[in-house]
């Protein structure tokens, strides 16, 4: 019967019972009137006629059962049963159900991560008619070349430039950081918002000169203004510049970047407010994503296409000024493509794949692990169930019913354990979310289940019920009733199938272990040294403070003799030992690099003739504990006006001067295409990381702040301090009174350090939490499988122990049993592990991914643990009592 | 479905109303266990309770075509039509029977 057939069926269930009712009628009218005809009483004649036909009901069953194969009815019968049946044995059932929640829920937790990074489309019009244009050698644009585009093009309906941008609400004290966005004229009509309240912005607001308004999130205007309505036309502060409210975006709506969830959407424009008037025409400031709707029935061929011919105009047009000619080149060169982009921007994707696919791996392995487990536990209830199954074989049951039977249970199971599991999910994805979000910038995903994220669950649960259910389903199906029924549930040869596959799942359960158990150590070992390592300054008691001095609209004469007062301040607060300046702290992701000439030959803008820079204040080696090796620390001699110097690190000095002591060496710097004065260096330093905790010690060239860093608006301070959180409400009064207009944020190094890694943090943890439960399981699974193994040899064991064997020879018989279980697993293990842990080498630190040791730490590890699992069944062995084993033959 | 004792029955049983329908063109359920009880002299007595299980199994495998019509005493039953792939279902079943009959035939011959 084709499944077209069966479909029909089940739609005309009442059809066909009627068309059965019917006819089973017609047949008895017949026979009445025949049996009538020959002369039979009509009551007489209906009984002798249902009597002839046989159990009435019975007959339509049957009848039934024929065109209803594998119907609706089956199946909630076969429910039934396996309700009954799980309900027997509530330990097996609760087991099974939690590890398979936990399986499951892992799996679609990382899943739907994945999703709202990666797959799920931008909640606005038609999101696949997006395309994203994009340069080559970068995504990111800047607005002369965003102009060009914008003034030049006729493919697109819509197109629009958006940049993250952050506001301060707080015009004083602590800052209150906000989320915006900058975004061009057709931003909202592109991609096809209505606003909840107000207007929108658009082209009409986006202009060189525009005044400053606003489009408020609908969230943040719930929150900030509880949904006023009244809300349209009232100014709200951004970094102390007043803008206008004109309107509220509508609900859900979060822009174009997946990660981000901007709280305020600003007219590009209104830069030049916030940013100062030149500020829209920085030419080598790239910063712009742009993002564009076709014209209808234009291919991106079309378009590229079209964009190579306009390529030379954009190029004329936004061409920077002061670049170097070998750079001009390249920017001549560039070519401007579109790539489809349903999904929308994202810095996430990049930075996220390989962690969420190694997670991905590895919930995947502990369900797998989970899914042995379970198999495991069903042999053995299957062994339990054989005279159960025999019984029901023996009375005429199909061996296929019963399979059938048997794998509903499976199936009743996995969904028991995905239901469970998609509690566990929600829960652990926030959980991971939280945890990628904590290095300050905040990431709001869209984890809401959708269509994709239900059948990836729904395919996982019937794929473990599948992987889980079908090795003992098929062990049932082999049952001989008569065998069974005669042996008493003793067949030897058949507890020996299920022995050797018993053997064979926990085999697999401790080579999936060692998979897991060695990704976990590599991963927790990285992260371990990561935190732990000699990053050449001090981690503890270091305070960092941001200082914002836009607020005070000073001078930069004025904003460094604010920051000078502030320094003495902090240095005569009491539990501060060291107080100063410096323009990009440590270990905090961003950096500062340039290209230096030791010969006065012109500067090569190449890799291996680049140093990071920082401009550090007097004092700076001496808060963060780095060691003056050679030389002098900055101090007031350094001014704008003398002549400039340098203090840099050991290995800038090695690699530049071919000596560490460089003292009293120059070197140059290129700014713009001249060449700078010669800079004197006048001290050397130990080596520090820069950028990351990651990074090799690479050479610093570190400038007095007084010459690098003269006036800049935002100021970052190191405090070395006896109690950083302690010092944290004196250090903001002594700004508070210093500088009033001044908007801070405060953290301690050790805190920065430990959240700059999330990604890492965040896979480290996960793959160790795994790795763990994946011990656990293993843990059941051995000990389950001994104590079967040794129930099983009971009157082996009990004849050895009467023939005159040790105690201890029964105890080792055991334990050699269990480590050949343990050895098979860890030889197939060892050789997953090598394809595996490829997964894991771009998080690893200082560590071979096939590090010998960490291999056979983590196969010691499971060698203990088949030990421990062993020793409650090894240690009963031991205790049989010879006399009452054999009695019982 | 388990192979049963009942599977012999069942295909002589389906060989029966093959033949029967084949011969006399379309018959509803009652007529056919008549026919075949008449046929046979009253030799062969088809149990009423499996015929209509049989005739649904053929239905669904495509050997029989069922529509509803009227009876001459204007009572509604099914009628059961052979099809083209029921007449092959036929020859099969007849050959089928043949050799087990000859099989049969000779067991007893053998003394």
């Amino acid at each position: 019967m084709s499944w077209f057939d069966r479909l029909r069926n089940h739609s005309r269930d009442d059809d066909v019972a009627r068309d059965i009712d019917r006819e089973m009628a017609f047949h008895l009218a017949e026979r009445t009137d025949d049996l009538v005809g020959r002369g039979m009483q009509p009551d007489a004649a209906r009984r002798e006629a249902r009597r002839r036909f046989g159990n009435l009901g019975l007959q339509k069953e049957r009848t039934r059962e024929r065109d209803l194969f594998a119907s609706l009815d089956i199946l909630l019968r076969d429910l039934r049963y396996a309700v009954r049946a799980l309900r027997l044995s509530p330990v097996f059932t609760i087991v099974a159900a939690l590890s398979l929640a936990l399986g499951i829920g892992a799996n679609t937790a990382i899943f739907s991560i994945l999703n709202a990074v990666m797959l799920k489309s931008l909640p606005v019009d038609h999101p696949e008619e997006l395309v994203a244009v994009v340069r080559s050698g970068g995504t990111e644009l800047t607005n002369p070349i965003w102009e060009a585009i914008r003034d030049q093009q006729d493919m697109f309906t819509g197109a629009f430039a958006s940049a993250d941008a952050a506001f301060s609400l707080a015009e004083s004290g602590e800052a209150r950081r906000i989320d915006a966005q900058w975004v061009s004229g057709a931003f909202f009509s592109t991609l096809g918002v209505q606003p909840a309240v107000g207007r929108l912005l658009t082209t009409a607001d986006d202009y060189r000169g525009c005044p400053a308004t606003v489009v408020l999130n609908y969230d943040f205007w719930q929150s900030e203004y509880g949904g006023e309505r009244a809300v349209v036309g009232k100014s709200i502060r951004f970094d102390g510049h007043p803008f206008t409210i004109v309107g509220v975006s509508a609900p859900r709506f979060f822009g174009a970047k997946v990660g981000r969830r901007p709280q305020a959407f600003v007219p590009l424009c209104s830069q030049a407010v916030t940013d100062g008037p030149n500020a829209l025409d920085a030419r080598s400031r790239w910063y712009l994503q742009v993002m564009a709707r076709p014209k209808p029935g234009l291919s991106l061929q079309a378009i590229d296409a079209r964009f190579a011919a306009l390529t030379p105009g954009i190029a004329e047009a936004a061409m920077p000024t002061n670049w170097p000619p070998e750079l001009i080149d390249g920017f001549r060169k560039a070519t401007y493509t579109v790539v489809s982009s349903a999904t929308g921007f994202s810095d996430l994707r990049l930075q996220y794949r390989t962690a969420l696919v190694e997670l991905m791996v590895v919930v995947g392995l502990v369900l797998l692990v989970a899914c042995a487990n379970i198999a495991n536990l069903l042999l053995a209830r299957g062994t339990t169930r054989r005279r159960e199954i025999a019984v029901r074989l023996a009375l005429g049951a199909g061996r296929g019913r019963i399979a059938r039977q048997l794998v509903t249970e499976s199936l009743l199971l996995a969904f028991i354990g995905a239901a469970l599991g998609a509690l566990f999910a929600a829960w652990g994805s926030r959980l991971l979310v939280a945890m990628l979000s904590e290095s300050g910038q905040a990431i709001a995903l869209d984890l809401a289940p959708d269509g994709r994220m239900l059948a990836f669950t729904t395919g996982v649960a019937v794929l473990a019920a599948l992987l889980f259910g079908v090795v003992p389903a098929w062990q049932v199906s082999r049952v001989d009733p008569q065998a069974v029924l005669k042996a008493q549930g003793r067949g030897v040869s058949e507890a020996r199938g299920r022995l050797a596959m018993g053997r064979a799942l926990v085999s697999f359960q401790i080579a999936l272990s060692l998979v897991l158990i060695t990704a976990a150590a590599l991963l927790v070992g990285s992260w371990r040294r990561l935190a732990t390592l000699d990053p050449g300054f001090r981690r503890e008691q270091v305070l960092l403070l941001s200082a914002d001095l836009r607020g005070a609209k000073l001078s930069p004469d004025e904003r460094d003799a604010s920051v000078n007062r502030l320094l003495s301040r902090f240095r005569a607060l009491p539990g501060v030992r060291a107080a100063a300046t410096v323009a990009v702290t440590p270990v905090s992701g961003s950096g500062w690099n340039n290209a230096v000439s030791v010969n006065g030959a012109r500067v090569v803008l190449k890799r291996d003739a680049m140093s990071w820079f920082n401009a550090v204040s007097e004092d700076y080696f001496k808060a963060l504990g780095i060691p003056v090796l050679a030389g002098r620390d900055f101090d007031t001699r350094d001014t704008p006006t003398s002549p400039p110097v340098a203090i840099v690190s050991q290995s800038m000095a090695q690699k530049f001067f071919g000596t560490p002591n460089a003292v009293g060496r120059t070197f140059q710097t290129m700014e713009g295409r001249e060449m700078d004065a010669p800079v004197t260096v006048i001290g050397v330093v130990g080596n520090t990381k820069y950028r990351s905790l990651r990074d090799s010690l690479t050479p610093v060239v570190y400038l007095p702040r007084a010459q690098g860093a003269r006036g800049d608006e935002r100021v970052n301070f190191v405090l070395f301090v006896e109690a950083p959180d302690a010092a944290m409400p004196t250090v903001r009064q002594a700004v508070a009174e210093t500088a009033p207009r001044a908007t801070i944020t405060m953290n301690t190094l050790e805190r920065q350090l430990d959240r700059s890694m999330p990604v890492m943090r965040a896979t480290a943890t996960v793959s160790g939490f795994f790795g763990g439960l994946a011990l656990v399981l293993a843990t059941i699974g051995l000990y389950g499988l001994m104590s079967y193994s040794v129930a099983r040899r009971r009157n082996e064991i009990g004849v050895r122990i009467a023939l005159g064997a040790e105690r201890g020879r029964v105890v080792r018989m055991v334990l050699s049993d269990v480590s050949r279980v343990v050895a098979t697993g860890i030889v197939i293990g060892v050789g997953l592990s090598f394809a595996a842990t490829k997964l894991v080498a771009s998080f690893i630190y200082d560590v071979r991914r096939n590090d010998p040791a960490t291999l056979s730490g983590s196969a010691l590890v499971l060698f203990a643990i088949g030990a421990a699992a062993a020793a409650w069944p090894a240690w009963r062995a031991a205790s049989i009592d010879p006399v009452s084993a054999l009695r019982e033959e | 479905m388990a192979r049963s004792r009942n599977d012999i029955l069942q295909g002589t049983l389906a060989l029966l109303v093959l033949k029967t329908l084949d011969a006399q063109g379309p018959m509803h359920g009652y007529a056919i266990t008549a026919h075949i009880q008449r046929v046979s002299a009253d030799l062969l007595r088809v149990e009423e309770g499996s015929l209509y299980p049989a005739l649904h199994r053929m239905a669904q495998d495509g050997w029989l075509r069922a529509e509803w019509g009227t009876t001459e005493k204007n009572r509604e039953a099914r009628f059961y039509e052979i099809t083209a792939d029921g007449r092959k279902q036929l020859a099969v079943e007849q050959e089928n029977w043949d050799r087990l009959r000859n099989g049969v035939a000779r067991v007893l011959r053998y003394t």
